[in-house]
């Protein structure tokens, strides 16, 4: 407890008295007590009687530190009295505190900050150009059997980032085809166009829907888990590790993971097309009373191998974007855990707009070559 | 129960399965103003008896009464309540990466108090002087290195001024300057600040320097307790060779 104030008029003195304990509890009495007594012009000096203090913790150092500063800032004397050795030893602590330096704060005008974001940019695509040359060297490693993959580990791969990936793609791709007939019937309809829908459904699931929606999914699902995976990696410093023992990161890491995504994102889109066509199928059958038959060999007439072609071509290009921004990102990582959550956060953004990007280019060259 | 004891297992059991305990019936007291270091060899369960004392793990059987309080008989909110009177440095210094040093030592008084804002930043400044932390306020751990992590840390396990602190293995990995400097800081936590404090420690150098008494452990159970010039000069095999395996 600390006592009220008393003032002596005559020497124009405020004395507080320290009763008890000075801790946790008592801490922000005592210092809203002298920040009052700082305030007061009618004082000249403040004095603290420790002669029935008891206990002094961290937080009754820091008020009586921080009066001090208070009552001498205002022109008043502060003095400490009846200290017993013990609580002059913890006062004493305070008193070692060095004046805070002030962080630098570097003024930097809209030029400024413009040109380092552009040099952040050039670095950051020089790295990714660099993590990409050394895995298609390594790759050739490999593939010339000078070096081998860690064994088992493209398997595992396969299974974790495609089979268990399997029951969501299918269960997506048949709404997105079931959606995508079920607009298509309300359109074609007016025109007694309705059997045109599984032409429309089977081109659009096939060059476009399929492969763009499998990479959205796998990259939220596998892109974020590879730069997850590779980020704690790094805070756990075992990339350092790999490095310090020579052992290519590129290779030990990142192969077994595209290798893997470049199996399975086009198998699953090809799944994906199919299981798409047949949620339309399914929609066509009901609405239009449309038979399996007449729908599929409809579908047959339209779609040729180009298409196919066109689909996965565009599925193993968003494989490699989805590796490589993972990992490129994953990697990055600073050694603080939170860079991992904003390296796994910027996966996702950064790879579904590179496939929307790359989607859109190809979607263009094809209307340009005629093939759309 | 002796009133300066501030932390006493009784008959303790820990490990993770009944069949095959860690340590088994362990009979320990630590008092107040005491630094007691708990020494073994890797394995020994040490860092696991330091977990159950702590109140990270169950005990298998047995007691930890710590400042008094039966630990693992009180609720959920009595045993936090409690451990808020304890402080734990961890071997892994387990600061928050997105945090700056000032704000990880503060972070307990922002979290538990309602302190003003110009004290706490006063105490946590005035914490990482006394570990020799000043000027380090504003950066992150990861601009630290491990001996001023550790530091720092220690500075967060002691800034509600606890009654008894734990630290697992403070100077493990040091050199022996900044050791050295370590130990004068958890000397002056007991010295000034009055806490109690318990280590787990293969230093020797560091347990010389610090500890009043020793508590050697060893296939499953306590060996021996007593200073360490008591212990050097033990009968018993293991700990006269855990001492001076260097030596012979």
């Amino acid at each position: 407890m600390t006592a009220a104030p008393s003032i002596d008029r005559a020497s124009r003195t405020a004395t507080i008295g320290v009763d008890g304990d000075l801790a946790i509890p008592q801490a922000k009495a005592f210092y809203d007590c002298l920040r009052a007594l700082a305030r007061r012009r009618d004082i000249r000096r403040v004095v603290v009687d420790f002669g029935r203090a008891a206990r002094i913790d961290g937080a009754g150092m820091a008020s009586v530190s921080l009066g001090r500063k208070l009552v001498n800032k205002s022109g008043k004397k502060f003095d400490l009295v009846n200290v017993d050795a013990k609580h002059q030893q913890a006062l004493d602590l305070a008193a070692d505190v060095p004046p805070l330096a002030q962080e630098a704060e570097i003024p930097t005008t809209w030029l400024e900050r413009l040109g380092t974001q552009v040099l952040d940019l050039r670095d950051g695509l020089l790295a990714s150009i660099k993590l990409f040359g050394d895995a298609f060297k390594q790759g050739g490693f490999v593939l010339t059997g000078k070096k081998k993959l860690p064994k088992g580990a493209t398997t595992s791969f396969i299974i974790s980032m495609g089979i268990d990936a399997l029951p969501i793609v299918c269960m997506l791709s048949a709404l997105l085809g079931a959606t995508l007939a079920f607009q298509g019937i309300v359109l074609l309809k007016r025109f007694g166009a309705g059997i045109f829908v599984a032409d429309m459904t089977g081109l659009a699931m096939v060059r476009e829907f399929a492969p763009m929606m499998t990479a959205i999914v796998l990259t939220g699902r596998n892109g974020a888990a590879i730069a997850a995976e590779l980020g704690t990696m790094r805070v756990r410093g075992e990339l350092d590790a790999l490095d310090a023992m020579g052992i290519s990161s590129s290779r030990f890491l990142l192969l077994p993971r595209l290798i893997a995504l470049s199996f399975v994102q086009p198998a699953l889109t090809l799944i994906g097309m199919f299981v798409g066509i047949a949620g339309s199928l399914l929609v066509a059958r009901l609405a239009l009373d449309l038979p399996a038959g007449i729908f599929w060999a409809r579908v047959v007439a339209r779609v040729d191998m180009m298409d196919f072609i066109h689909g996965l071509t565009k599925s193993f290009i968003f494989a490699q974007i989805i590796g490589f921004t993972g990992a490129y990102l994953g990697m990055g990582a600073t050694a603080d855990p939170s860079s991992v959550g904003a390296a796994t956060t910027r996966t996702v953004v950064v790879g579904i707009f590179l496939i929307i990007l790359v989607d859109a280019i190809a979607a263009t060259i094809g209307s340009l070559g005629g093939s759309a | 129960m002796n009133l300066d004891s501030m932390l006493l297992c009784r008959k303790l059991t820990v490990g993770y399965s009944a069949d095959h305990p860690v340590l088994s019936e362990i009979e320990l007291e630590v008092r107040r103003g005491e630094i007691v270091a708990l020494l073994g060899g890797s394995g020994s369960g040490k860092s696991t008896l330091l977990r159950t004392i702590t109140g990270l793990q169950p005990p298998l059987s047995g007691g930890v009464s710590l400042l008094g309080e039966d630990m693992y008989a009180l609720d959920d909110e009595a045993r936090r309540m409690l451990l808020r009177r304890t402080g734990m440095a961890f071997q892994q210094d387990a600061l928050f990466g997105s945090l700056t040093i000032q704000d990880n030592v503060a972070l307990p008084l922002r979290e538990l108090t309602k302190l003003p804002a110009a004290i706490i930043c006063e105490m946590a400044r005035m914490r990482l002087a006394l570990v020799g932390l000043a000027g380090f306020e504003h950066r992150s751990p990861a601009q630290l290195s491990g001996g001023q992590r550790k530091r720092a840390a220690l500075a967060r396990a002691s800034i509600l001024d606890p009654e008894i602190i734990f630290c697992d293995e403070p100077s493990a990995g040091l050199d022996p300057v900044v050791a050295a400097e370590l130990d004068e800081t958890l000397l002056k936590f007991r010295d000034i600040l009055g806490i109690t404090i318990v280590i787990v420690s293969h230093e020797l150098e560091s347990v010389r320097a610090l500890a009043d008494r020793a508590i050697m452990f060893g296939h499953g159970k306590m060996l021996a307790t007593g200073t360490l010039p008591e212990l050097e000069q033990s009968k018993n095999e293991d700990v006269y060779h855990y001492f001076h395996a260097r030596s012979a």
